[in-house]
């Protein structure tokens, strides 16, 4: 009985709800980013309805296909519905609507042949944080709940296994075996296919290369230890994993931002606000402090400490 | 440190019926993921294998880099290049139809109704081609570069 609760309240701690409040203001504010920048083909694509295939998902909830009428609408439901879903207002009407919107507007963006997957966290993000349903007083509430915790240890799981499922497929698509991928000319192939980052100095080094594969396989493949660390070692782990996403932008221009973004479910966000007020606080302090070292010019004959 | 903690702190209640689907939730899902590495495909996203750079290629792998080219009426051959942005269409999508293209080339229509809506200040490619750009590799380091044409397409007047 010890060790079922032990286990529940590992999958659903009680952390700050205000963490959530956040934490839904940035993700929200992030898919309207990511329809622009990094999702934005399928008002385009969707004019070439002889290359449609759609995907499971599509087929088995019977979605029509994709028109460029259908798609406009799709991007103007959720404009409107991040901006209130990023109020924390109608967080369980405006959420839910975001959560199945953006997840048929990105199957849309996948079903022309090429599928990502660094949505994974973030679409497993919006379906969980309007089950935390309303936050009273959102970013400033000073309330704690085992919704927000469950919400947030969702999120955390999809990052870490973002990384972790993908050395998995590597070991699957080399016939089980676990060094043919490390052992691989995949940078090599990767760098080739896309000559334009600084990757392209390294193709003289494939040893290089390797060592490269070996450390970012063995990464991926201890991932999941990212769910027990605490303190300072979760922060080293966010701080290498962020230098990863920015290596692989640099070297090729694969940037995996929408799971980047959802580290911050690891973060403890609600320590935010406090911190703005106090340093808010200080600033107007010390801003009050100079004014009061500026002279004033004293006109002649009237009372310094006039009150009437 | 202590000044973080926030003062009146109080904890939302949580009934058990909502402790259980939650755990029931989270262990459904960890499986459909697990599932999906290990045995789905592609077709099952967001719940299919993260296949990305997922393969290994060998120390003599051909790489391809898929293109479109197009001959313009002046006679000159230029690169549409296969980005959202500048033909409404990436180079994956269309290296994902190679087997549909080069049975029915007049589906590079795709590529150059993108690429003239975007640069109308263009003349129109008269003709269109499918290629490759297929580079050798040897042991493991960059060789020799070919070019192969795949399938071709003359525009309608």
């Amino acid at each position: 009985m010890t060790t079922l609760r032990s286990v529940g309240s590992w999958f659903i701690p009680i952390v700050p709800e205000s963490r959530v409040a956040l934490l839904r203001t940035v993700l929200y504010l992030f898919v309207i980013i990511d329809v622009h920048l990094f999702v934005r083909d399928p008002i385009p694509l969707s004019r070439h309805p002889e290359l449609y295939q759609p995907l499971l998902i599509e087929r088995l909830f019977r979605l029509p296909p994709p028109s460029v009428p259908l798609t406009i609408t799709l991007y103007l439901i959720l404009m409107i519905g991040c901006l209130v879903a990023a109020a924390n207002v109608l967080p369980r009407l405006a959420g839910g609507v975001v959560a199945a919107t953006f997840t048929w507007w990105t199957a849309i963006g996948m079903s022309y042949g090429k599928v990502d997957h660094d949505h994974l966290a973030l679409v497993v993000a919006l379906w969980v944080l309007p089950t935390v349903g309303v936050i009273a007083d959102r970013w400033r509430s000073v309330e704690r709940s085992a919704q927000a915790g469950w919400a947030l240890k969702c999120i955390q799981i999809s990052v870490v296994f973002t990384y972790f499922l993908s050395a998995l497929t590597k070991i699957r698509s080399a016939g089980w075996s676990i060094t043919s991928w490390p052992d691989s000319s995949i940078l090599l192939w990767a760098i080739v296919r896309r000559p334009h980052g600084l990757g392209q100095f390294l193709l003289p080094y494939p040893e290089l290369l390797h060592v490269m594969q070996w450390l970012s396989f063995t990464a991926e493949l201890t991932a999941v230890v990212v769910l027990w660390l605490k303190g300072r070692a979760l922060l080293a782990a966010a701080v290498f994993w962020m230098g990863f996403h920015v290596f692989t932008m640099a070297i090729l221009y694969i940037h995996f931002a929408p799971t980047a973004i959802c580290w911050l479910a690891f973060a403890p966000l609600e320590r935010f606000g406090p911190g703005l007020r106090r340093v808010k606080a200080r600033w107007r302090e010390r801003a009050g402090r100079r004014s009061a070292r500026h002279q004033v010019p004293v006109l002649r004959n009237h009372p310094v400490d006039s009150s009437g | 440190m202590c000044c973080n903690r926030p003062v009146g702190e109080r904890v939302r209640g949580i009934s058990r019926v909502s402790y259980a689907w939650r755990i029931a939730a989270t262990l459904l899902g960890i499986g459909l993921l697990l599932n999906g590495s290990l045995r789905m495909s592609d077709d099952a996203w967001p719940l299919g294998p993260l296949s990305q750079y997922a393969f290994s290629p060998a120390k003599d792998e051909t790489i391809v880099i898929t293109r479109v080219e197009g001959l313009l009426a002046d006679g000159r051959r230029i690169d549409l290049a296969l980005r959202v942005e500048t033909a409404g269409i990436s180079r994956a999508e269309i290296e994902a139809r190679i087997p549909q293209i080069t049975a029915d080339p007049s589906l590079l229509r795709s590529v150059t109704e993108g690429w003239t809506f975007r640069h109308p200040e263009q003349p129109k490619p008269i003709r269109v081609w499918l290629v490759q750009d297929q580079i050798r590799l040897v042991d493991g380091r960059v060789g020799a570069r070919r070019l192969v044409e795949l399938a071709a397409w003359e525009l309608p007047s």
